[in-house]
């Protein structure tokens, strides 16, 4: 099979099919395919087609990008093309003089370029077919900043959008927008206002190393023509005496025109967040009636233990019901959108017991929405932290946080997987996966009625979306921080999933063809 | 040529601790060109004659690129080595004054760094001539977007090999082999014939990119026959250029580096 044609901003916007073109397959964040080759009758068939092993990694986090039977996959610092029907490596790419070594997230394609950020924040536009540099442009100092990149880049018309992390060691995050053909900066959003600017009122005393980073992509709405960004906590994370106030923009979602980089509107999760609840974990995007009433809606499962639901054109809140049962910081959500606090949940020199831990109720693990039960299945984490502060003086880029988090030996915590009524957030099933509580995997979801996810003990498993019925299970031996994804190459469809180290690919079993070598081979 | 590159690769790795603890107490002449100038004119009147032109090896042991070097030495290893010889082996001291050492060991260093980080002597404005013009390399080869697609990208050759490797690469092509571009001619058993270069295979599958750019995603068990080419496509350019011209194409792709390299930066 040949690969021709180039990766149009149109086909983005029918992402995924075959092809899974963005780190959440589409715009809107549902990571739900329409495939359907593999259904809730024939998923107990699935079987590994093949392992990549990727060189040297230990922490692979990417979701990989697939077009046109090519496979793009990325460990720290490094690009790898596959042929994804076999596993086999067509290029690589790596930037040895980076000057950091963080975990990375995946690639962002579009014509015939694949993006792809360093852990020190070089954006780098590779050719897709060879691995060969178009350019590479610096976009934050690493080291002058106190920033760096996990996130896979987000494209969108003729712009690549990047953001930085950072934010729990003092630093001023943004997002900022790229010509992906020359490389050339548009525009620059700072998620932490200039002292002086609106919004700059709500830190106190204190502004310029705020954090609220931007360390995963965002999801987009095409019609309009909007970027959906979730933001990361205020800093120091853990101390708010100096920064008294809500602390915009950390810790919430920002609406950002994709042309222009103005902010159309901003909401708040967790204002003046003292327990490093970034808001981080993206928003899904859908068109559905809600109270009766036909809406673009945001959902947004977040990490201080409730679910929300948001009008997308507005920003306006209309609901939050708890995503956890182990949620102690608030009694529920007022009907403006703020917490209704409980007193004595912040932070302390002597410490202080508060539910969610710091990694949250959710985070990152990525979320799917299936259409065909209005479901929206979150990988929800049950545990509690004992969170201390310090009111030392914040130091920026030294590894200062304001005090920190840590689990009583008993509270290690329970991973599940969970499907709410993406409408009422009614849990409708929960998959608990006993384990370690170690794993960030993630989710799924196809028009076989399948959910594909990550469990806490190395295994890809499937599930019935409808009933939370396991049909399948594959243990690959390895914690798992990626999420799975699927894709179709000559009409047959493929699961994929990187383990710590390696790339898993399953499809339904096939029985071998005898291979003979050709003539002429070398022997 | 991948294959060296992993190697290459991998030794910088194994190097980068030592490296980095070196770089806080560098000497002016490590990465100081003129001082490699001198170094280079020392080694070829007193050093060649046993460890070979460029280092390449020769009685004594490769000083260059290549070399399995598991305990890389420190600068101050290198200049004491060359101070003080390996008298065992037959290497003799030398009386030089310490400023000659170091520029010896500056040039010795230079050798094994990539090119971007050991500033050459050639001509970069006339390689970039005959990159672009007559010597037709970017026919197979892109810089930054430019150029094609059948050969290594060259983008990042100066950040990332030796000037040594690059002039090898040049005058013996395919001297470190050329997995990942190979050329190769398949006959599908659909009867449909593909030439390009063999991206990656094995018995089972062959990822081919042809002259126009397009990948081949191609099952074994659908080819008929295939031809790999044992010699690489790229034509020995030593002959074809004066020493002048090599020189100026070695100092060109020895500038070829995606990230700026600032030098003389500790």
């Amino acid at each position: 099979m040949a690969a021709p044609a180039q990766v149009k901003y149109e086909d983005i916007l029918k992402s995924p099919n075959a092809d899974w073109l963005t780190y959440a397959g589409d715009y809107k964040g549902t990571r739900h395919s329409p495939l359907k080759q593999i259904t809730t009758a024939n998923a107990g068939s699935l079987v590994s087609k093949w392992v990549y092993r990727v060189p040297r990694a230990q922490k692979l986090q990417a979701t990989p990008l697939v077009y046109q039977g090519v496979m793009y996959m990325t460990a720290p610092n490094e690009v790898r093309a596959l042929d994804a029907r076999t596993g086999r490596l067509i290029w690589e790419w790596r930037d040895t003089r980076a000057k950091r070594s963080d975990v990375n997230r995946g690639v962002a394609l579009l014509g015939d370029s694949v993006f792809f950020i360093t852990s020190d924040c070089h954006l780098t536009s590779l050719h897709r077919k060879t691995g060969a540099v178009n350019w590479q442009v610096k976009y934050a100092d690493s080291e002058k900043d106190g920033v760096f990149a996990a996130m896979a880049p987000f494209a969108a018309k003729d712009k690549v959008i990047v953001g930085v992390g950072g934010g729990d060691t003092g630093m001023r995050g943004f997002l900022a927008a790229f010509d992906a053909n020359s490389g050339k900066e548009v525009w620059r959003f700072w998620t932490v206002p200039k002292k002086g600017e609106p919004g700059s009122e709500t830190w106190g005393d204190y502004v310029e190393y705020g954090g609220a980073g931007t360390w995963l992509s965002g999801t987009f709405d095409p019609e309009l023509n909007l970027l959906y960004w979730t933001t990361g906590n205020p800093w120091p994370d853990f101390y708010g005496g100096d920064r008294k106030g809500d602390n915009w923009y950390s810790c919430g979602v920002v609406a950002v025109d994709l042309d222009t980089g103005k902010l159309k509107w901003f909401f708040q999760f967790t204002p003046g967040d003292t327990h490093d609840w970034d808001g981080q974990s993206w928003p899904v995007l859908i068109d559905k009636t809600f109270r009766g009433e036909p809406r673009k809606l945001l959902l947004h499962p977040n990490r201080n233990g409730f679910y929300y639901v948001l009008d997308r054109v507005t920003g306006k809140f209309l609901q939050a019901t708890k995503l956890n049962d182990l949620v102690d910081w608030a009694s529920g959500i007022d009907d403006k959108g703020r917490p209704i606090l409980i007193p004595d949940k912040d932070p302390s020199p002597s410490g202080t017991r508060a539910c969610p831990g710091v990694r949250g109720g959710a985070n990152w693990m990525a979320p799917t929405y299936v259409p065909a039960t209005g479901y929206l299945y979150v990988v929800t984490v049950e545990q509690c932290d004992i969170y201390t502060s310090s009111a030392k003086k914040p130091e920026p880029k030294a590894g200062f946080s304001g005090g920190g988090a840590g689990a009583k030996p008993r509270d290690v915590g329970t991973i599940y997987l969970r499907a709410l009524d993406a409408a009422t957030g009614k849990r409708m099933w929960q998959y608990p996966m006993p384990g370690p509580a170690v794993a960030w995997s993630g989710t799924v979801s196809t028009a076989g009625g399948v959910v594909f996810a990550g469990d806490d003990d190395g295994s890809l498993v499937a599930l019935d979306a409808k009933s939370g019925k396991h049909l399948w299970n594959f243990q690959m031996g390895e914690d798992l921080y990626a999420a799975p994804m699927t894709y179709s190459v000559e009409g047959k469809q493929y699961v994929a999933i990187a383990t710590a180290s390696a790339v898993y690919a399953f499809g339904l079993f096939e029985p071998a063809v005898s291979v003979e070598i050709p003539k002429g081979a070398p022997r | 040529m991948k294959i060296a590159a992993l190697f290459l690769v991998s030794l910088a790795l194994l190097a980068q601790h030592v490296q980095d603890e070196d770089k806080k107490k560098r000497n002016p002449a490590i990465g100081n060109p003129q001082a490699i100038a001198e170094g280079e004119k020392m080694f070829n009147s007193g050093c060649a004659g046993c460890h070979g032109p460029g280092g390449q090896g020769g009685r004594g042991p490769n000083l260059a690129f290549g070399r399995v070097m598991w305990h890389t030495l420190t600068d101050e290893q290198t200049f004491q080595l060359i101070r003080d010889g390996v008298p065992n082996a037959g290497m003799p001291p030398s009386s030089m004054p310490e400023e000659k050492l170091w520029q010896l060991a500056a040039y010795v260093k230079s050798l094994r760094e990539p090119a971007a980080e050991a500033p050459l002597q050639g001509n970069a404005d006339l390689g970039k001539e005959i990159f672009w013009g007559k010597g037709r390399c970017q026919g197979c080869h892109s810089i930054r977007g430019s150029g094609g697609k059948l050969g290594p990208d060259l983008s990042n050759v100066g950040g990332t090999r030796p000037a040594g490797y690059i002039r090898m690469a040049i005058v013996e092509p395919g001297s470190q082999g050329s997995k990942g571009f190979e050329k190769a001619s398949i006959t599908l058993k659909a009867g449909k014939k593909l030439d390009g270069v063999i991206k990656n295979r094995n018995n089972y599958s062959l990822q081919l990119l042809d002259a126009k750019g397009d990948l081949h995603l191609l099952l074994v068990k659908d080819i008929a026959a295939m031809e790999i080419a044992k010699d690489s496509m790229m034509p020995a350019l030593g002959k074809a250029l004066s020493s002048e011209e090599l020189d100026g194409l070695v100092a060109y792709l020895g500038k070829q580096t995606v990230r700026p390299v600032e030098l003389g930066r500790n």
